[in-house]
């Protein structure tokens, strides 16, 4: 697999051979004959990059997945956990968390990396709060070495966090700690204990060279990695996935069979997994949506496999109502659900579940004790196209059970200040995609996120809320063994189920596109290691898979 | 916009407008007609009335011509042109064809209120301007002119973005708003030069007030350059609307073929083979766009007989 | 010289109102940067975690809300060219952002220009000489068609069917991906290949203008007693056509140019976006979808000057061409 210098050097030549040729002669062939090459649709350019690998900066490029490593990657699909930088955690008890610390690993500088680098790491979140992106010290009070391992101290019992904690890239204190401010520090110069390490920056593309110290070495395949950026056109993007210039892009793209596949069946393959739940929100403080039985009239009056077909040309199927993403998280399923939580279309029982709220059909309009037909206005950004297709199907369907509803299209800024601060009325939103049931039902049905309406809120949009419900969310997060949280996990999609709280619809997509004919072992529906996703640490889990191809 | 300026050039080559018409002695029915008909004598214009009738005709009769309603999305999406659907089918499942009648409706309706709107501000700007010489004529005419030098399609996007709603009528306003200074120059050097004619004086000796001198003297002896400036506005709003609602700024839900091209591009039609759907809707908005021009050729031979047709 | 203090005088003028109108506009707009920032997050179907939501706005910052405070600090960063830090682009100055942006609409706005200039000109005389025949009709009517077509339009169709499908051109961009601009020759070369497509786009949809302003302009100079008398001396009319009636037309043509450059520079917009142009106007339309408010502020302000100037630059041009206005 290692090259010699010689060889890297030849297939530089050739690269750039090939690149002048395509000036000249105007014909872009796909350019990494050479095998060491992997190409990753990179970020968006928004026209060009702006260098920036600081991996707690907004804006950062999605390359610091390869540069730095985290304690432990735990699977967007299920939650089970790879060791990176730690050997493994324990729960000493539901507040304290210890992590056995990898040894023997070095920074790309050389130097040694050591625990103190873990506990500068977390220090430095709790010192510039605007670094701590996923809220590591709204939970942690206390972090600290000893010997080999950090051990974590909770404010409360919360066993599902540290899966967040476990994600956190860890930076090396010696560089770092001289950085003036490590929030807004551009980092142009990276050292990571990752496979890889930066090796040339230009506007339009970054390209990052294997680090032949790293710890695990032998899985690594590619010499280099080049991440062409994205345009800001969504479309031209996906005549640049189309024309085959990446191994690897997440791209949406309509109809792949013909667009993508069909362009080179002998390589090209697509993995669209469900990665998040795309749900119609019903503001719950107003009536009649405060109504579970009017909720449950509209749940039942959707067809949502025809919401999904609209929205996401059918790559995906409509949602469970049980909260949980199928088939990833199917191991949680509470058995006693009906049809695994799946709703189809029930216009009868839907005039029953209108009927109970005090809504009648009345010559073909939903009518009130008001006497009033029932409204409805549904917000979304008007340029999340998906969104908008899916929601127009909605309105067709609630109008054939007497709603009249329309669509509102604001920007997202006013959508999300709609939503945000519970002045809307029906809104379209995401739900999930964290891989774990209680990070995804904390965040939709906690009353602590439920803020008055006027009080910005960042989850928990139609503003749920029951003691009940709160405390089935403790139980699960103070649960350490297995068969506890199993049984949490049932209570709170007996909720979802039942409650509605959210009108979940269909899945949203992870949109994979792979060739094979550099490389092998993408994630796929056979071999669901990961989510497909570029921009997260899902690459360096595909990069630790990927093996070349053996006939280029 | 790069046909703003070309539209609305015809009728007002730089410099001093062209020779004004002799003061109207007939009823304004007779007026128009006879106008309609030189508008008729001209090849060019011709083509374009016929162009813009057959515009007005689709608008007016699209309920009945269209096979489907252009909302349902009941169709398979992404399919080919077929005895069904005439245009293929969106991404959304959605009849182009019928859509495309539709959408007629929207363009014109653009097209033909804001034309209307900014002649009516070009016309009471450039009379005011030209009938009040001194501060109010130089602030106007400051007014004017820095409006003409704005860049006129970043200056909508900035404003489309600005209102909070999305609709067919923010456009039209933001059109309006930046569409009217052309004409608003042109009507008041006409002004000015009728200002001074005997006629003119002649009723404000015999004792008639201003306005009225205004309305009845001097406005009907600038038909030809107002109908040339709301041509002008009218091609300028059909291609704005077609911009705004292409970059997303317009109202996704509306049938328009501005939102048929801004869905062409969201779902990729050409990528995936549709070519109608990006094909038909830039066609359409041309024609439009290119009648109204036709007929500005036909308004400029009204006004400049040397460039009437022999 | 009263003409070029007048002119002088008006610029400044023109020069403060489009500022101070810069000023205005932008803040008038509805929403948050910082809701914008977390749209691009939530896109992919994820919640935004509240602890992200403050995580952005610390790093992002909010606006001042005072206007006359603002009013006066906008005044005084102008002034050196300090337009505060872009919401998109975090990591360089709004000024940076802009100057790397300026050079590429600048030369594509300016080639365009000149060259649909030169062409529609040339077609103009030649329709206005044969006016009222079938050279005439078919340029003037070809040209209308063609300027009203959407320039986005024509560039989409370009797009696909001369880079994509027959793959003769790139999809995308100023330069291949990995170059570092340079003036090279090899960069250069580079770079005018990527520029072929907006570039023909924009001519060919701004090309009308000329024609027409020629057309009419010949056509008016034609029926000049002084042109007549020419032809009525025996002068052959292509003769007459090019030495006297075109000569005389051309100089109203050149004041045109102002107002023909806002058309190019709008069409740019949206022509840079099918192409991904790293110009100006690409980055206009990020900057609206972000309520990028400095970079928006910086981007209007940088367009309008640009137009400013160069129809300034034609007034000089146009009093060193014109005897009669030098007086």
């Amino acid at each position: 697999m290692r090259r010699t210098r010689l060889a890297q050097s030849t297939i530089l030549a050739a690269a750039a051979a090939l690149t002048m040729g395509m000036v000249a002669a105007c014909h872009s062939t796909p350019s990494t004959t050479g095998g060491g090459t992997l190409t990753i649709q990179g970020d968006s350019g928004n026209p060009t990059l702006v260098e920036n690998f600081n991996p707690f900066a907004s804006g950062h490029l999605n390359g610091v997945n390869l540069i730095y490593e985290p304690l432990e990657i735990p699977s967007p699909i299920d939650g089970t956990y790879t060791e990176y930088l730690a050997t493994g955690h324990t729960f000493t008890d539901p507040k304290t968390l210890v992590y056995t610390i990898r040894q023997g690993v070095k920074w790309s500088d050389g130097k040694d990396f050591t625990p103190d680098d873990v506990v500068f790491t977390f220090t430095m979140l709790r010192d510039h709060p605007g670094m701590d992106g996923s809220g590591i010290w709204q939970q942690v009070s206390d972090v600290s070495a000893n010997a080999d391992t950090v051990t974590f101290t909770f404010k409360a019992a919360n066993v599902p966090f540290a899966s967040t904690v476990a994600q956190v890239p860890i930076v090396p204190q010696h560089l770092w700690s001289a950085m003036a401010d490590p929030s807004k520090d551009p980092n142009t110069s990276p050292v990571g204990t990752g496979p890889f390490a930066l090796d040339s920056f230009a506007p339009t593309q970054y390209t990052l060279k294997k680090y032949a110290g790293y710890w695990q070495a032998d899985k690594i395949a590619p010499d280099e990695v080049d991440f062409p950026a994205q345009a800001s056109n969504q479309a031209t993007n996906q005549l640049d996935v189309s024309s085959g210039k990446f191994d690897w892009a997440y791209n949406f793209i309509p109809d792949v069979q013909n667009t993508y596949v069909s362009r080179d069946p002998a390589h090209n393959s697509y993995w669209f997994p469900p990665g998040g739940t795309i749900g119609l929100f019903l503001n719950l403080t107003k009536a009649p949506y405060n109504n579970v039985d009017f909720r449950q009239g509209v749940s039942l009056s959707l067809d949502r496999t025809a919401v999904a077909t609209k929205a996401v040309n059918g790559y995906l199927d409509q949602a469970s109502m049980s909260g949980l993403i199928l088939p990833n998280l199917k191991q949680w399923l509470d058995p006693s659900l009906p049809n695994q939580g799946l709703i189809t279309e029930n216009p009868a029982e839907a005039q029953a579940a209108f009927a109970r709220a005090g809504y009648t059909m009345n010559s073909g309009k939903l009518v009130g004790p008001d006497g009033k037909q029932v409204t409805m206005s549904i917000s979304m950004p008007g340029n999340f196209s998906d969104w908008v297709a899916g929601a127009t199907e909605v309105v067709n369907q609630l109008a054939a059970v007497g709603i009249s509803a329309k669509l509102d299209l604001p920007e997202y800024a006013q959508y999300y200040q709609g939503i945000s601060n519970g002045t809307f009325d029906a809104a379209f939103g995401g739900y999930g995609g964290t891989g774990n049931p209680y990070t995804d039902f904390n965040n939709a049905l906690a009353s602590g996120f439920a803020t008055p309406v006027g009080t910005a809120t960042g989850n928990n949009f139609q503003r749920f809320k029951d003691p009940a419900v709160d405390q089935a969310l403790a139980t699960l997060a103070s649960a350490t063994d297995q068969a506890a949280q199993q049984q949490a996990t049932y209570a709170l999609e007996q909720v979802m189920y039942n409650q509605v709280p959210i009108v979940l619809l269909y899945y949203g997509g992870s949109w994979g596109l792979f060739s094979t004919k550099n490389f092998t072992g993408w994630p796929s529906a056979d071999n669901p290691y990961t989510l497909p996703t570029t921009y997260n640490n899902a690459l360096l889990t595909v990069l630790t898979h990927i093996t070349k191809a053996s006939t280029p | 916009m790069t046909t703003i300026t070309p539209s609305m050039k015809p009728s007002a080559p730089p410099g001093p407008p062209a020779t004004a018409s002799v003061p109207v002695a007939i009823g304004p029915l007779r007026f128009l007609g006879r106008a309609l008909g030189t508008l008729w004598a001209n090849g060019k214009a011709r083509i374009g009335l016929v162009i813009l009738a057959a515009n007005i005709i689709i608008a007016l009769f699209a309920p009945l011509l269209a096979p489907h309603s252009p909302t349902s999305t009941d169709f398979k999406p992404y399919s080919d042109p077929s005895a069904s659907n005439w245009f293929g089918t969106t991404g959304n499942g959605q009849d182009v064809f019928s859509q495309m009648l539709y959408g007629a409706r929207v363009s014109l309706l653009v097209g033909l209120l804001a034309g209307a709107a900014a002649t009516v501000f070009a016309v009471v700007v450039g009379l005011i301007a030209g009938y009040r010489p001194g501060v109010v004529d130089d602030l106007l005419s400051f007014v004017t002119n820095l409006t003409l030098v704005l860049p006129g399609l970043p200056l909508m996007i900035v404003l489309a973005a600005y209102l909070p709603s999305r609709s067919v009528w923010t456009i039209v306003l933001v059109v309006a708003f930046t569409g009217w200074a052309y004409g608003a120059r042109v009507i008041r050097s006409q002004a000015k030069t009728l200002r001074t004619r005997e006629f003119v004086s002649a009723s404000l000796l015999a004792g008639e007030r201003l306005p009225r001198v205004v309305f009845r003297e001097i406005l009907p002896n600038m038909t030809s350059l107002v109908a040339g400036s709301f041509f002008g506005a009218a091609t300028a709003a059909v291609m704005a609307e077609a911009s705004l609602e292409f970059l997303g700024l317009g109202n996704p839900s509306t049938v328009s073929w501005g939102t048929i091209l801004y869905y062409a591009q969201q779902q990729n039609a050409l990528l995936t083979g549709q070519w109608v759907l990006v094909f038909a809707p830039g066609l359409a908005i041309a024609l439009l766009a290119t009648s109204f021009t036709l007929i500005n050729f036909g308004i400029d031979a009204l006004s400049n007989p040397r460039l009437r047709e022999k | 010289m009263r003409y070029v203090l007048g002119k002088v005088g008006l610029f400044l003028v023109t020069l403060w109102a489009a500022v101070t109108l810069n000023f205005v506009l932008p803040r008038l707009m509805p929403g948050s940067p910082v809701d914008a920032a977390l749209g691009r997050l939530a896109q992919s179907g994820r919640p935004v975690t509240e602890a992200e939501r403050r995580a952005v706005e610390i790093q992002l910052g909010l606006p001042d809300t005072n206007p006359f405070v603002q009013y006066w600090e906008y005044w005084r960063s102008l002034v050196r060219l300090q337009f505060g830090r872009s919401y998109s682009f975090p990591t360089e100055t709004v000024a940076q952002t802009i100057g790397k942006a300026l050079p590429w609409t600048l030369v594509l706005v300016g080639v365009t220009t000149v060259v649909a200039f030169i062409i529609g000109t040339l077609l103009g005389i030649y329709a206005g000489w044969r006016r009222n025949r079938l050279p005439d009709a078919s340029v003037t009517i070809g040209s209308t068609l063609l300027g009203a077509f959407p320039p986005f339009w024509l560039g989409l169709l370009a797009l696909y069917v001369l880079a994509f499908q027959l793959d003769w051109f790139p999809i995308k961009g100023g330069y291949v991906p990995g170059a570092t601009p340079n003036l090279s020759p090899t960069f250069l070369g580079d770079a005018a290949w990527h520029s072929v497509l907006p570039a023909a786009t924009l001519a060919l949809t701004s090309l009308s203008g000329w024609v027409f302003g020629m057309r009419n302009n010949m056509i008016n100079t034609l029926g000049e007693d002084y042109v007549v008398f020419a032809e009525a001396n025996g002068l052959r009319s292509r003769t007459v056509a090019l030495l006297y009636a075109a000569r005389n037309a051309l100089l109203p043509n050149v004041t045109a140019f102002g107002l023909t450059l806002g058309g190019v520079i709008g069409g740019s917009v949206l022509v840079e976006g099918v192409f991904s142009y790293p110009g100006l106007g690409n980055l206009l339309f990020i900057a609206v979808s972000n309520r990028d408010y400095p970079l928006m502020q910086a981007l209007f302000l940088a367009i309008t000057v640009s137009m400013l100037v160069a129809i300034f630059l034609v007034d000089l041009l146009y009093f060193r061409l014109d005897p009669r206005v030098r007086r």
